[in-house]
């Protein structure tokens, strides 16, 4: 009896064991290329079967990305695209690394400003030859050029400033129009905050605590936006803040003095080391969407968080600049926060199918749709005349756009980790009181010239 | 007879106020999955009242998790790497401990130390290895589970393994069984209530593991539960709401899983067989 | 005891296979590439020996002071985790109904992923503490996880809650093995609870106390998960612990080969740390 039980016992072990090794050695990914590749012969067009396999790493448009690729896929039936959307925010740099080193290169991938534009540089395709770079909107390929080769499509624009409540602000009773300075920010300010003290707008807007929210938290507002306000203005480009071996603060005490009036006028005001412990979320769908307080500094990408919560609120914002004191006072900070590229090393068929898709995409009317209605970017290129931004706070950055009241962004160009690791640290410090400003300034310009 | 009455409500009382505050933060995650996005910024800690309260964040969650697929995915991957973790680690460990050599031990203390690895150490090189083996799939992510799950399980054996006195296999190995069948009719069953231990462990770490699966597994149709609630996460948007009700959804499982498998672990076991 | 060679590689040798494959071999590539500058890009790394070793010993005090918080973490919640378990393990062995339903309880924390708790608890911390300070006028519950000191204790407590009813598992595993009649031979002697206690189960458990004991450090001194969602290392990186460290290192300001260098003198710290502390506990064991 036991021997026949030892013999079934040996079985079992044996089948777990090579199981193990059978479905380790067939890799699904290759053989359903290796079908795919196969099938489908014979297609109207000429050209090879060829399957891009996109990364990327915006999570807020994977659902319409894939929409679009269906509606390319029908227009080209010799293409089939894979989506591989990166979730959970700040992950995407790992997660790409590990897809290159895996082995299963991507065709398509972002990549931020110039310095993850030099680390990947083996991997970039030259893209000059695209149609969509003639359209390009001047100066938005800058940060995708390296010695006079495009290597990358911008995603779409963004830009941030004060995002403020309309409403709350007429009924305080100040004019929007007439805040083009800092002098004229700070008084309306004070206005605000002495009418919320005295509890004038309490019936309207019961919620309202303080002018401001300030997440000190959150380094890439504080170390990145916040600061490339005078940073933006000290250089000309995120490739000349790449290119330059030391930072100098040219507007160090204009910056104070904006990072100074939105934590005076938070909540945290008498403590503001406790500004520390304040994040995004406390200040966007937290503060402003649900009418909490009057200005955030933000971006455009708000819009769709206050949708979310209370859409009657976000229809009510719209964009203050942001007044850098002794600089250009009346604009905003607009830029491309990511791209899009094509891997150099897939197949050629791949690469030009991908570059295609790319170009349709952004180029075609179909695609320009998905582009501006679906995915409510601010168009990178020109030829979107007849399709209008749907939400305020869009419409309010094509307007400072087009009124050529914009400064750009740099944070890009800044060394690796130093806006977040760096400065964004020295300012938590300055709020707890542990530095002074000046120690922020010369630490942060330490740490600069060491990370270059 | 009165003192042991009085301990035992004494005892009672301090589980129940230990209870309630182990279960404090889900009541905020149960709450809060029934309100509508507003209805949690406006107040966290509250209950969820009148406009606020909505069914629509389970109904949704379940849509956008693709619940049945993914479901599917997180039960194939998690059952099958729990099964050849304890059916391998627990022969690994019985050997260890009735091995005396120095190879046994240098092992042991190999697959303790390994336990100190973070994983973010290791994580690129494994990648590449993985791929060039072409282990870039579940079966591969299987396979590397039983490998990082070895440590844990092979410890824990290891400590209960030594407990279980020697004598019993002497007696099997004079009654002429071998080793296989000391082990599976005589040990395994004795190891019971670590195996129910290794097995809740490691399901529970499996089940909601983000990070290799997300590295591994590249296709959206083999994804775990973990890995659909992340695209709850976006750049600039968390969608609370939603990853709070498929929280919810995603933790029924594995709970249901606990409560049928910690009944296994019956109060002495060994009893019988120690003498 | 013939062909017992044999034996062991069968028993042993299908875990150790894959053991060795997913977690020996990268460690050593790991370790290669800590004597380059890769940046974790491509696959151009230039060998620059011990460069990155010094760099770490001399300039990077950040990774000093990660280390330090990562030590002094452990230490303080090694205490609370094993001292909330153990006695939930004792609290969960005693016969009274309703034990599995209050075992599952405890052990509920487990059952969601670090990344997703970190951000339950800063919901309680941020503005449940803050509520519950309002209304009580104590004013230390008050701006939680702004400074260093609240930072750390919000680690603690999220760790201790979550980790105590691990630990709690795996002591009732120990304690249920306990033969009854042992138990029973103590209380005719006249033992009483305390004593039943230090006498017959701590020397019983002892096993499991150097499995629970390891497991606590060793996971307190890898924690990543939890750290990055309750506080993300702030104020000023000053709650970032190692495992955030060496991932910021690799990956935020991609260097490689600098973050395997940190990993490599993390192993072997924390490795001369916990083999001393199972050293000394399997002596325990046997004198107890």
């Amino acid at each position: 009896m036991f021997k026949s039980k030892k013999v079934l016992t040996l079985a079992i072990v044996m089948v777990l064991a090579l199981s193990l090794v059978v479905t380790g050695c067939s890799n699904d990914a290759k053989d359903e290329k290796a079908n795919s590749g196969n099938e489908g012969a014979t297609t109207e067009k000429s050209g090879e079967k060829a399957e891009i396999d996109i990364f990327q790493f915006k999570v807020e448009i994977a659902k319409e990305l894939e929409e679009a690729a269906k509606a390319y896929e029908e227009e080209n039936p010799n293409v089939k695209i894979n989506i591989q959307t990166v979730g959970g925010g700040d992950d995407y740099g790992a997660a790409l690394k590990a897809a290159f080193q895996s082995g299963n290169e991507p065709d398509i991938f972002n990549v931020g400003g110039p310095q993850d534009i030099k680390d990947w540089m083996d991997k970039l395709e030259d893209l000059s030859d695209q149609p969509w770079v003639d359209k390009a909107l001047e100066g938005v390929l800058s940060g995708a050029t390296v010695d006079d080769k495009v290597y990358a499509l911008p995603f779409n624009l963004e830009g941030y400033g004060f995002v403020y409540n309309k409403e709350i602000f007429k009924a305080a009773g100040i004019d929007a129009e007439k805040i083009v300075d800092f002098k004229s920010l700070e008084e309306a300010v004070k206005t605000l905050d002495k009418k919320i003290k005295d509890g004038e707008l309490e019936e309207e807007f019961p919620l309202l605590e303080s002018v401001f929210e300030f997440p000190a938290k959150e380094t890439w507002i504080t170390g990145l936006h916040t600061s490339n306000v005078a940073l933006g203005q000290e250089f000309d480009s995120s490739i000349d803040a790449f290119n330059a071996e030391e930072v100098e603060f040219k507007y160090g005490d204009s910056l104070k003095k904006i990072i100074d009036l939105q934590a005076d006028y938070s909540m945290h005001r008498d403590d503001k080391q406790k500004l520390n412990a304040v994040d995004y979320t406390t200040q966007a769908e937290e503060g402003i969407a649900i009418e909490r307080v009057a200005i955030i500094q933000q971006g455009n990408w708000v819009y769709g968080l206050a949708e979310g919560v209370d859409e009657e609120v976000a229809e009510k914002l719209d964009i203050l600049p942001i007044p850098l004191e002794g600089g250009k006072e009346d604009s905003i900070p607009v830029g491309v926060p990511m791209h899009w590229v094509v891997n150099k090393d897939s197949d050629d068929a791949v690469k030009d199918a991908a570059k295609d898709f790319l170009n349709w995409l952004y180029t075609s009317e179909k695609g320009k749709e998905y582009v501006v209605n679906e995915f409510h970017f601010i168009p990178p290129l020109t030829g979107y005349e007849d399709l209008e931004v749907e939400d305020p706070l869009g419409r309010a950055v094509s307007r400072y756009a087009e009124a050529g009241k914009t400064t750009p962004w740099v944070f890009m160009g800044y060394p690796t980790a130093w806006g977040m690791e760096g400065l964004g640290n020295n300012i938590q410090k300055y709020l707890s009181g542990e530095f002074t400003w000046e120690q922020v300034i010369s630490e942060s310009q330490a740490q600069w010239k060491e990370m270059r | 007879m009165e003192g042991k009455k009085k301990s035992k409500r004494g005892t009672l009382i301090l589980t129940i106020f230990l209870a309630i505050i182990f279960l404090l933060p889900f009541y905020i995650v149960l709450t809060n999955s029934f309100k509508t996005q507003k209805g949690i910024f406006l107040n966290v800690t509250g209950l969820p009242f009148g406009k606020f309260f909505t069914l629509e964040n389970y109904v949704n969650a379940f849509k956008e998790l693709d619940f049945v697929h993914s479901f599917f995915n997180s039960l194939l991957i998690t059952i099958v790497s729990t099964v050849l973790i304890v059916i391998f680690s627990s022969m690994a460990a019985w050997m260890l401990v009735r091995t005396k050599s120095k190879l046994s031990s240098f092992l042991y203390f190999l697959f303790a130390a390994a336990m100190l690895i973070p994983f973010q150490s290791v994580m690129l090189p494994l990648i590449n290895l993985m791929g060039r083996i072409g282990f870039l799939n579940r079966g591969g992510l299987i396979f590397m589970y039983v490998g990082f799950g070895a440590s844990l399980s092979i410890m824990l054996y290891h400590g209960f393994i030594k407990s279980i006195p020697v004598e019993l296999e002497e007696a099997a190995t004079i009654d002429g069984c071998n080793k296989f069948q000391i082990f599976w009719y005589i040990i395994f069953p004795m190891l019971k209530p670590i195996t129910v231990t290794v097995s809740i462990l490691n399901a529970m770490w499996i089940w909601n593991d983000f990070l290799l699966p997300q590295l591994v597994i590249n296709r959206p149709e083999s994804h775990t539960i973990p890995l659909k609630m992340f695209y709850f996460f976006g750049q600039h948007s968390k969608q609370w709401h939603l990853a709070l009700a498929g929280l919810v959804i995603g933790m029924i499982p594995i709970i249901i899983f606990y409560i049928l498998a910690q009944k296994h672990i019956i109060k002495g076991v060994t009893k019988g067989s120690i003498k | 005891m013939k062909n017992s060679k044999g034996w062991f590689w069968i028993f042993v040798g299908p875990v150790l296979l894959a053991f060795v494959i997913v977690v020996i071999v990268p460690m050593i590539t790991g370790i290669y590439y800590s004597f380059t500058d890769w940046n974790g890009i491509g696959n151009d790394a230039n060998w620059v020996g011990l460069k990155n070793y010094t760099k770490i010993f001399t300039e990077d005090k950040d990774f000093l002071n990660a280390f330090l918080f990562t030590a002094k973490f452990a230490l303080v919640s090694l205490i609370t985790i094993n001292v909330i378990g153990f006695g939930l393990a004792l609290l969960m062995t005693k016969d009274f109904k309703l034990t599995n339903f209050f075992r599952s309880i405890f052990f509920m924390p487990n059952m969601i992923g670090g990344l997703i708790l970190g951000f339950v608890w800063q919901f309680i911390f941020t503005k449940g503490f803050d509520s519950l300070g309002k209304l009580l006028n104590w004013s230390f519950l008050r701006g939680w996880l702004a400074d260093p000191t609240t930072g750390f204790w919000g680690l603690v407590i999220l760790m201790s809650w979550q980790m105590s009813g691990y630990m709690m598992v795996i002591y009732i595993a120990a304690i249920e093995n306990i033969p009854e009649s042992s138990l029973e031979a103590a209380k005719i002697d006249g033992a009483n609870a305390w004593q039943r206690l230090r006498y017959i189960i701590m020397p019983l458990v002892a096993p499991a106390f150097t499995v629970g004991l390891f497991l606590t450090l060793s996971n307190s001194f890898k924690l990543y998960d939890q750290n990055l969602s309750l506080t993300a290392g702030g104020p000023h990186n000053s709650t970032q612990m190692l495992a955030m460290n060496i991932y910021n290192t690799a990956f935020k300001f991609n260097k490689l080969g600098l973050a395997q260098a940190k990993a490599v003198i993390f192993l072997i710290t924390v490795a001369v740390i916990t083999l001393t502390q199972i050293y000394y506990s399997k002596r325990r064991e046997v004198e107890m």
